[in-house]
């Protein structure tokens, strides 16, 4: 009686299935668990963190107080380091976004000489291993002046052949008629691509931002080669410097660690349909 | 002639762009690819004219033992983590596809761990896993001992896999799910009429029949094993005794901390280069290109 109830509840049709379901939400709840401990520490005083249980002990903002007051007299900027980390991932992901539309239109739709010449150099680049370009990166923004300035974390990344690879297999399965009809009405280039393609193309152009955004917003290694000014660090490597020195203030750090998350699960949630879908497109 | 003028020009368009984007790569890619062949077979030291020296950077990089350590951790990291994220993920697309009501909110609180941020989350799991951490203080009330994560070379190694494992189990699990939908029911339906046992289904149809995407998951692990840089640098610094110590650390440090970017250089196309050919190496023999008949 209790199993086929739940079996409903589960929406299942074999017996036994309705127990993995249950295991699944179990893991998946399991999986969140970081997330909470981050949160709820983040509002707690530092000496409690480790004492209380979960959701136990005196809540507050004070870490986050601490964070955008205390810490810039430490010399940890953290407001602005938040204003440059949004500058420079949005700055990154506009280019990628534009660029990528156009180009993958140009190499799924139009026939240019050389364009399966052109998708290949993409396949090549894709298969290079990208760890190798850290270091003579490096020699090159440094011979371009750009080292501690926002031009060495956005130049390098306004372009991306991932981008217009899945943009443009994506791009490649969609009915000509529509284009067809806006070039009888003699439409541009860009009026195309703006109204015709994206429109169309919604979730492979949600996963690229997706992608583009996190990495960027996340990128560790790089920021951290380039600059070494405090004022002019993103987020992620200020929180890191943070951390190792101050890495005491456990509160403050989680607060940190919210502040770097938060933006990433917004967007994340915000597009969670759009993601799924483009998902099974780039997983073919 | 209207028509015709505007195909031409389509063409240039189309070529252009297509330009646009070889300069850019002219510029961020070769260049620096040139660069790091330079490097790689010449002294620098980020000031003066490189100046070429052969074969000695090789010789260099070859005879540092803490190179080979980080090559050979690279080895106990993959040991470690492949099977931790392989049993995983394919545990994750079997259990998805026997959830009834739900799978795209499962899927998606899986995801979340894979979008969020590496740099954050190394910091959350370096407290969870601390000596006072909660994990450890669940262990010590009901065990009554502390694991210690953070000074054992094999825990400190562990704890990172785990913490990489939580970041891709959903990503990996989703491509082998979206494999098995591809299987077609009525293949299970056949064996099951020949009695086939469950475990001779799985090793027989389901596994090579989802080998592309298996392979996928493969490789991804094995990039990622050479890859790692964020996590272990902010949850062991490398430690204990450089044990967790990685090729993107110790080329970070031989670079930028002592100053000798063109071993550097040298480390980075070795690192490369190996893991370029294991992936190369993996594919030729696992890949087999499975058709239905």
């Amino acid at each position: 009686m209790i199993t086929t109830s739940l079996r409903k509840l589960a929406g299942t049709k074999s017996a036994g299935s309705w127990l993995i379901t249950l295991a699944m939400y179990g893991l998946a709840l399991s999986w969140l668990y970081p997330f909470v401990w981050m949160v709820m520490a983040s509002l707690k005083p530092t000496p409690e963190i480790y004492t209380t249980s979960l959701f136990g002990g005196e809540l507050s903002l004070g870490n986050y107080d601490f964070l955008f007051s205390s810490a810039t007299k430490l010399n940890r900027p953290f407001l602005g380091a938040l204003g440059i980390s949004f500058g420079v991932t949005i700055a990154v992901t506009i280019s990628v976004l534009v660029t990528s539309a156009f180009i993958a239109y140009a190499l799924a739709r139009i026939d240019f000489p050389l364009r399966e010449r052109f998708r290949d150099f993409l396949l090549l680049q894709m298969v290079v291993p990208t760890m190798m370009f850290t270091l003579p990166m490096f020699v090159l923004i440094k011979q371009l002046g750009l080292i501690n300035s926002y031009g060495a974390l956005i130049f390098p990344s306004m372009m991306s052949g991932w981008g217009i690879f899945m943009m443009s297999q994506s791009f490649k399965g969609m009915p000509q008629d529509y284009i067809d009809a806006a070039k009888l009405d003699r439409a541009r280039l860009w009026h195309i691509v703006l109204n015709i393609v994206v429109p169309l193309n919604k979730s492979i152009i949600a996963i690229v931002a997706l992608f583009t955004f996190t990495g960027t917003w996340d990128n560790f290694l790089w920021p951290l080669i380039v600059i070494s000014d405090v004022d002019k660090m993103p987020l992620s490597v200020l929180l890191a410097t943070f951390s190792k020195h101050y890495g005491v203030y456990v509160g403050p750090v989680m607060a940190g660690a919210v502040l770097q998350t938060l933006p990433l699960v917004l967007l994340f949630i915000l597009f969670r349909r759009h993601f799924l879908q483009g998902m099974s497109l780039t997983l073919k | 002639m209207r028509a015709f003028i505007g195909k031409i020009s389509e063409t240039h368009i189309g070529a252009l762009l297509a330009l646009s984007y070889l300069l850019f790569s002219a510029i961020f890619w070769a260049y620096p690819f040139i660069w790091l062949i330079i490097l790689s077979f010449s002294d620098w030291r980020f000031f003066d004219a490189p100046i070429f020296s052969g074969l000695h950077n090789l010789v260099v990089v070859l005879s540092d033992p803490e190179f080979w350590g980080g090559l050979w951790n690279v080895a106990r990291f993959f040991s470690i983590y492949f099977p931790i994220a392989f049993v995983g993920s394919l545990g994750f697309a079997f259990g998805l596809k026997h959830v009834g009501r739900g799978k795209t909110i499962i899927a998606l609180c899986f995801l979340l761990a894979n979008i969020s941020s590496g740099v954050a989350f190394s910091l959350v799991f370096a407290k969870l896993f601390s000596s006072t951490g909660p994990i450890n203080n669940m262990v010590f009330s009901w065990f009554g001992f502390r694991i210690p994560w953070m000074s054992n070379p094999t825990l400190a190694m562990l704890a990172i896999a785990l913490v990489v494992a939580w970041k891709f189990i959903g990503y990996y699990g989703l491509i082998l799910y979206s494999g098995l939908q591809t299987i077609p029911k009525e293949l299970y339906d056949a064996a099951r009429l020949d009695n086939t046992p469950p475990i001779v289904r799985l090793v027989r149809i389901t596994l090579p029949l989802i080998n592309a995407q298996l392979i996928m998951v493969l490789v991804f692990t094995i990039l990622v094993s050479f890859g790692i840089f964020t996590e272990p640098y902010l949850i062991t610094g490398g430690g204990p005794l450089g044990r967790t110590n990685t090729p993107m650390m110790i080329i970070y440090e031989t670079a930028f901390r002592r100053l000798q970017p063109s071993h550097a250089a040298m480390m980075s196309v070795i690192v490369a280069a190996v893991s370029y050919l294991l992936i190369r190496i993996t594919r030729k023999l696992l890949e087999k290109d499975v058709k239905l008949a």
